[in-house]
């Protein structure tokens, strides 16, 4: 039991980068029913960003913090990120979108412009700030801090940073569309976007709103995942298509559904192939991680072709 | 008003931000600096910055004045003039002007250094280089653009006529000033800046006639060239051939091993004693010159006359004509190196760039002579009969018909004549590059292109299929039973089926799926075949991979074939299977099951309420595909000799989407193109760019592709309609399209 | 009706002029024979570099460049060599299918001499046999599969000992301190290479032996990490590259692994010492390379590379480095012997005996090591600094 909640554990917190991303998948494809293939570099700019703005706040190296230092970092980190990673969407969105809607292009086209500039954005990134995989964070905590260790069963900080954040950001997001007004108009251009602009939401604004709104989540998670692990150029690459997957699983365009499907992606990969119940021996292996993910997901989707909670365009559930 | 100080402010800041973007996309490499952010401080606080700025806020200047420029750029000559100015920039800025090692190596600024003060060079092609004056080819070139330009806008034909004559003088000039360096240096050159100068300039000329001679202020280029191609069918084909042939025998070297450098004049001397046969013999003495004048003669008058018969004795002489240039030059590089020639090793070296061109002026004659011979059949077949709708086929009604045929007829002669004269790094990327994917792209353009499902794991079949290869060939630890050892030709049936077989496995599970669902699964089963491959290390011998998988070889009969390590041999062997698929498509486009494909494309509701086996129709698109790109797997497997799992990832299968739908979706020759330019481009941009920056560039290229040009390069003609509207569009075929319709 | 075919022709003219004049902008024609290099006594030769120089894997191939670029750079100071070097780059991305183009980007350049590379074994076991029908010698730093040698290319050689020798005796020390060991490979060639070798080594040593693969693109070692701790085993080995080692060895840290920690050559680096922290205290490194603080050749290597490049030498920059000498030496040796040609280079390194930071390098008949030769070092990283702690086989 024991072994189990670890692995549980372990599977939550990557679910949650999962989660986060994939927020800013299904939030896009809401509106305009694409995949936006360039997000996982608004995530690498988000990581970046955060990284260059922490590291000249802190410095390098190792550092010994109080608690509200910690948090301090902590909020710096993730408000920079999010800056970043929403000024890289809305950019994005000017250059690589808009100029095709404008000019009524076929889908497949959003996709490999997508495609295009996420390469571009990707290669720039590694031109400008290297392309070695050793750019890391200062060290502003305790990385083997067990924030909870109850019989065997611990979390360390950063596991619950990153499993609190996504929860926080999913019920911001849901909050957010569901009861405000720029939640609406996304709504509205969502379900319709002809009628909505004749009811006088201004379609182009929405959409930019849109992606801003999915940058911010996508950047903060690239601060998150970047003090976790590494930042480099081509970091959004592998969880770009993950919780492209994790976001199809829950079903697109649902908000909640991303939620679910990032996390339940994560605990799979975590749980399946090590499979802590059948005791100290291998079951599956980490080797086949990625194809037990996508057997899931074709498994749930040939019995729920549209996600687990089903397509809702730019509903919250 | 205050509004529009915004918009226009708004511009400005995002053409300076373009500037700086470019600026930092040149300038230096971060590398390993542990001064972090060392590239954007060099690239942003450094003089050059103002260059790039400038160009920022010229672009805006641009953008701004464009309702006033405008009217001038519908002008005739304007593009013609375009298209010739980026030639001649390309030429002069990118291309090499001389590949031999020792006057310099490279591109004109390099050579135009050293040849202007070589003493061995004439001195009108020193002053060409700049001996007088610096850079005088630049100015030559900005002159006769500045020219053309006002021409175009005060519609003055002495202008005009000016440019034309300053651009054939600095094309000329310029060519013959590298004839100068090239003869100075008594060395093959594979280097084409001069030639692409010539071209360009020949295009700039062209443009300042047309201007000259035009008074309206709308240009119709289009209608004048289906005027020109729809005139006499195979005439400007004639021409081409024509020319090509003078070019090959009086300019261009025929054999060139070491020391020794001969135009088709000296090459009976050259072989005066040696055992050549007699046929050999007659062909560089005399016969070659007959057959010359023989298929140039008959192909104009058949071109001229339109006579049928004579189109088909045109087809007659050149096919002869190309058979005996073949035989020969087999005969005679064969000769050389068995007569220890230095340098040469076995047949078909050597051989230069003049004798190939020959061979493809005699492909084009003949071209020429079958457009004229089957000129009758396709005109009647063709043009207001309404064609079936979802046709998008290469082959358009009308006069532009005849335009496609002689594209057709240049693009084959390049394609089997062009390749010999390369140097051995574009040999062997043509191969293991273009050819592959192109390949590759034209089969998962009928699952993209035309059944319109996105498939993000199409390199799994050719996985497949190179793994099938490997297994047959007895390369991998599981043995197939011994009377299955193949040789990798023979691989293709097996290849082909299996792949067959898993299009339809993975096609069946997820027919339900649509769209970005399909995406997700197909790409997941991509991902799968790749990890199975490399986790079944007891089948596949995992990331090791397979060694020594055979090259082919071909016993039919009294035909022994073997591939060794000659890429030119792969090439043709590639291009028979390119062919081979591409003609089978064509007819498949056009046949019910295309017209089914489109159908489900464009609505698959609809498409099932009119009675069309959806399930069966998509099937089918996912197996032919498949079993394309196993296909191409069989020729890399063969060709390479070793296959790992690392050549099978998921960014490949992305770059396949992207290059059909860069080429234009649903079109075959668009597929065809955007693969061949996009794989080109890496490897052209080794010359060009640090190597690092590649995929950067390409990114921007495909962004800035499908900012201005979403449909793709060479778009399919329904693509075009749903885009562009109707009116522009050929016929009514695309009328049945609801306009702004997507995928 | 107006612009479209005019589009198109415009579009395939600059296609086709530009793919023309793009097919004929390459180097020298083999078949020119006027090129400098060509004659046998010339004043410059080149080198080439062939690796990953963009893509995923990119940073071997610079860290690689990087060393080849020192060692010309130190080669053209000494004015008694008698010939200046260059050194040329080609990138086939670490890709057995882009190593044909780049093999012949090399091959027809009629002044290279011989070549460093290709970095990995998929792209050498792809174009080897190219080199090798073109005479040109390949001087291998970092292609480690214990395979290549049995392939019968005729012009490969290789600096250091490959997976074959490297792992069993890694399994050995491994053996001496845990039973029970857990094997981790990256799922790379290398990788899983070298880990299956230590695998069934240490089996034989009687060890129970767990394997498992994570892919080299994986970030998050937490399942894996927990794994290792659940599993109880006293040892956990990785087969990979720094990057991600050092990534795993934060996953570790943090899941309370206590027992011992090793790895191979490609994970010996300062990537992996800065990138780990304090995670990566402790953590062993095989390597058949020597002790970069004991020879003195190598610590000015060190020093002088940290100058040119702004960073310290990191993975299979100093075999680079001696790679590129190797190939210097033999062309001074054919220069002394007369002619310089690629053959009678090749001559030269086959009979290559030479003492660089990395060892002490001479080639068996099969283009390997001879066996027994090369021995296999053990390395700590001890407070983020390297330390070496002697020949495996005697070390405790």
């Amino acid at each position: 039991m024991t072994d189990f909640l670890n692995f549980l554990i372990a599977g939550l917190t990557r679910g949650s980068i999962y989660a986060l991303i994939a927020l800013g998948y299904t939030l896009v494809y809401g509106v305009l029913q694409l995949i936006n293939f360039a997000h996982s570099e608004v995530f690498m700019s988000g990581a970046f960003g955060s990284l260059i703005i922490v590291q000249s706040v802190i410095g390098r190296g190792v550092h010994h913090l109080p608690w509200y230092g910690v948090t301090g970092v902590l909020l710096l980190g993730l408000t920079s990120g999010a800056l970043i990673g929403a000024i890289v969407a809305w950019g994005l969105e000017r250059v690589a979108y808009r100029p095709l809607r404008k000019r009524g292009a076929p889908k497949l086209a959003f996709l490999i412009s997508a495609i295009g500039m996420s390469f571009f954005l990707s290669q720039l990134a590694g031109k400008l700030f290297n392309r070695f995989s050793d750019n890391n964070f200062p060290t502003y905590y305790n990385v083997n801090k067990h924030l909870f260790d109850i019989r065997g069963v611990h979390i360390s900080l950063i596991q619950t940073i990153m499993i609190v954040s996504a929860v926080v950001m999913m019920l911001f997001l849901d909050t957010l569309v569901t009861h405000t007004k720029l939640g609406k108009s996304i709504r509205g251009v969502a379900e319709d976007a002809q009628t909505a602009a004749l009811m006088g939401i201004n379609i182009d604004k929405t959409i930019s709103r849109t992606f801003i709104i999915g940058g911010a989540l996508g950047g903060a998670a690239g601060f998150l995942f970047g003090s976790a692990f590494t930042v480099y150029n081509t970091m959004g690459f592998i969880p770009g298509v993950k919780a492209f997957a994790a976001a199809v699983l829950g079903g697109i365009g649902n908000i909640r559904g991303a939620m679910l499907g990032g996390l339940l992606l994560g605990v799979v990969e975590s749980l399946v192939p090590t499979a802590p119940w059948v005791g100290g021996h291998t079951w599956i292996g980490t080797q086949w991680t990625d194809v037990v993910a996508f057997v899931v997901l074709v498994l749930v989707l040939m019995f729920r072709p549209t996600g687990i909670l089903g397509e809702r365009l730019g509903r919250a559930a | 008003m205050s509004a529009d100080v915004k918009t226009n402010l708004k511009r400005l800041l995002a053409c300076l931000g373009l500037g700086v973007v470019l600026a930092l996309m040149i300038g230096d490499q971060e590398g390993n600096q542990t001064d972090f952010g060392f590239a954007f401080k060099a690239a942003v606080f450094h003089p050059r910055i103002l260059i790039f700025l400038g160009i920022g806020v010229l672009l805006y200047l641009a953008m701004t004045f464009r309702p006033r420029v405008a009217p001038y750029l519908t002008r005739a000559g304007v593009r013609p003039l375009a298209a010739g100015t980026a030639s001649v920039v390309a030429s002069y800025g990118l291309l090499n002007w001389s590949d031999s090692g020792n006057l310099t190596n490279g591109k004109l600024s390099t050579l135009a250094h050293g040849a202007r003060d070589t003493s061995g060079i004439s001195v009108i092609g020193r002053l060409f280089f700049g001996s007088a004056v610096p850079g005088l080819y630049w100015i030559l070139f900005v002159l006769a653009i500045a020219l053309a330009a006002a021409a175009i806008i005060v519609q003055k034909s002495a202008l005009a006529w000016g440019a034309a004559g300053l651009s054939v003088l600095a094309g000329v000039w310029g060519f013959v000033a590298h004839e100068m360096v090239r003869s100075y240096l008594h060395s093959p050159d594979h280097s084409t800046g001069a030639f692409v100068a010539l071209l360009g300039y020949a295009t700039i000329a062209s443009a300042s006639v047309t201007v000259a001679r035009t008074s309206g202020s709308e240009a119709a280029t289009g209608a004048f060239l289906d005027r020109i191609f729809g005139w006499k069918p195979g005439f400007p084909l004639f021409v081409i051939g024509t020319a090509a042939a003078l070019l090959g025998t009086f300019w261009a070297s025929w054999f060139s091993p070491t020391d020794k450098n001969t135009s088709v004049f000296g090459m009976s001397d050259l072989f005066h004693g040696y055992p050549i046969n007699g046929l050999t013999s007659a062909y560089l003495g005399w016969l070659v010159w007959v057959l010359l004048v023989a298929s140039v003669v008959v192909a104009g008058a058949a071109t001229w006359l339109q006579h049928k018969l004579l189109g088909w004795a045109s087809v007659l002489v050149g096919a002869v004509a190309l058979l005996i240039s073949l035989l020969s030059m087999h005969n005679f590089s064969r000769i050389a190196a068995d007569q220890k020639f230095d340098g040469a090793v076995q047949a078909w070296q050597n051989i230069g760039t003049g004798a190939w061109t020959l061979c493809a002026a005699f492909t084009v004659l003949a071209g020429a002579g079958w457009m004229v011979a089957r000129k009758p059949v396709d005109a009647a077949a063709d043009p207001v009969s309404p064609r079936p709708i979802g046709s998008d086929s290469l082959v358009s009604p009308g006069k532009s018909f005849a335009f496609t045929q002689a594209m057709l007829v240049v693009v084959l002669a390049g394609a089997l004549f062009y390749p010999p004269t390369a140097t051995g790094f574009w040999q062997t990327v043509l191969v293991t590059e273009i050819g592959t994917y192109v390949l590759l792209a034209v089969g998962l353009n009928v699952v993209v292109g035309w059944a319109g499902l996105l498939d993000l794991g199409f390199i799994a079949f050719y996985a497949i299929g190179s793994y099938t290869t490997a297994y047959l060939t007895d390369t991998l630890p599981v043995k197939p039973p011994h009377w299955l050892h193949l040789s990798p030709l023979m691989a293709i049936p097996f290849a082909i089926a299996i792949c067959l077989v898993a299009g339809v496995a993975l096609g069946f599970p997820t027919l339900r799926l649509r769209g970005d669902y399909l995406a997700i699964v197909t790409l997941g089963f991509g991902e799968i075949i790749r990890i199975v491959a490399i986790n079944a290390k007891s089948i596949t011998n995992g990331a090791q991979g397979a060694f020594g998988i055979p090259q082919p070889v071909v016993h039919l009969g009294p035909l022994h074939l073997k591939w060794g390590q000659d890429p030119l041999q792969y090439w043709y062997l590639l291009l028979v299977f390119i062919i081979v698929v591409v003609m089978l498509f064509r007819r498949l486009e056009n046949s019910r099951l295309g017209r089914a494909w489109a159908a489900v494309r464009e609505d698959e509701v609809a498409a099932q309420a009119t009675g069309v086996n959806t399930v069966r129709v998509k099937l089918l698109a996912f197996a032919i595909g498949a079993s394309t790109s196993g296909l191409a797997g069989v020729f890399f497997a063969s060709q390479i000799g070793y296959i790992n799992p690392d050549n099978f990832v998921l960014n490949n299968s992305i770059l396949v989407v992207a290059y059909v739908v860069f080429g234009g979706m649903g079109s075959l020759s668009g597929a065809i193109a955007g693969a061949a330019v996009l794989t080109w481009l890496p490897e052209f941009l080794k010359a060009q760019v640090p190597a690092e920056d590649r995929q950067m560039w390409i990114g921007a290229v495909i962004l800035l592709m499908m900012i201005f040009r979403p449909a793709g390069l060479l778009p399919a003609k329904r693509r075009a309609a749903e885009l562009s509207g109707l009116d522009k569009v050929y016929s009514a075929e695309t009328a049945a399209v609801p306009a702004g319709e997507g995928m | 009706m107006r612009t479209r075919p005019l589009a198109k022709v415009a579009a395939l003219g600059v296609v086709g002029a530009l793919a023309l004049t793009g097919c004929g902008s390459s180097n020298n024609s083999s078949k020119g024979g006027l090129s400098s290099g060509g004659g046998g006594n010339a004043t410059s030769y080149t080198i080439a570099f062939e690796g990953p120089l963009s893509g995923d894997n990119a940073q071997l191939g610079i860290n690689e460049y990087n060393g080849a670029q020192l060692a010309i750079a130190e080669a053209n100071k000494d004015s008694s060599l008698g010939f200046k070097v260059k050194l040329s780059k080609s990138d086939d991305q670490g890709d057995p299918a882009k190593a044909p183009a780049a093999a012949a980007s090399i091959i027809q350049d009629d002044t290279v001499m011989g070549v460093v590379g290709p970095s990995f074994s998929g792209a050498t076991k792809a174009v080897a046999a190219k080199f090798g029908a073109a005479g040109i010698s390949i001087v291998n730093p970092s292609a480690s599969a214990g395979d290549i040698q049995t392939l019968g290319f005729k012009t490969w050689h290789r600096i250091f000992p490959n997976d074959n020798a490297e792992g069993p005796a890694g399994a050995d020390w491994i053996a001496k301190h845990a039973k029970k060991v857990f094997v981790i490979n990256d799922l790379s060639a290398y990788g899983a290479g070298v880990s299956a070798s230590v695998a069934s080594q240490l089996k034989k040593d009687g060890d129970t032996v767990i394997t498992q693969g994570v892919d080299a693109k994986t970030t998050d070692y937490g399942p894996i990490s927990q794994q290792v701790v659940n599993s109880g085993a006293k040892a956990v080995w990785y087969g990979g590259y720094d990057a991600q080692a050092a990534l795993f060895a934060k996953a570790l840290a943090a899941a309370g692994f206590k027992g011992i920690r090793i790895s191979g050559n490609g994970v010996k680096s300062s990537v992996f010492t800065t990138g780990a922290g304090a995670a990566g205290h402790g953590w062993y490194f095989t390597c058949g390379c020597q002790d970069a603080t004991v020879a003195p050749s190598a610590k000015s290597f060190t020093a002088a590379y940290t100058a040119m490049f702004n960073t310290p030498p990191s993975t299979y920059s100093p075999e680079a480095y001696d790679a590129t000498n190797i190939l210097i030496q033999a062309i001074k040796a054919a220069k002394a012997a007369g002619s310089v040609t690629r053959s009678t280079v090749n001559d030269q390194v086959n009979k290559t005996d030479y003492t660089g930071i990395t060892g002490q390098i001479s080639f068996g008949t099969d283009g390997d090591l001879p066996p027994g030769k090369g021995t296999v070092n053990l390395f700590i990283d001890q407070g983020g600094n390297i330390k070496s702690l002697g020949d495996i086989t005697q070390a405790k």
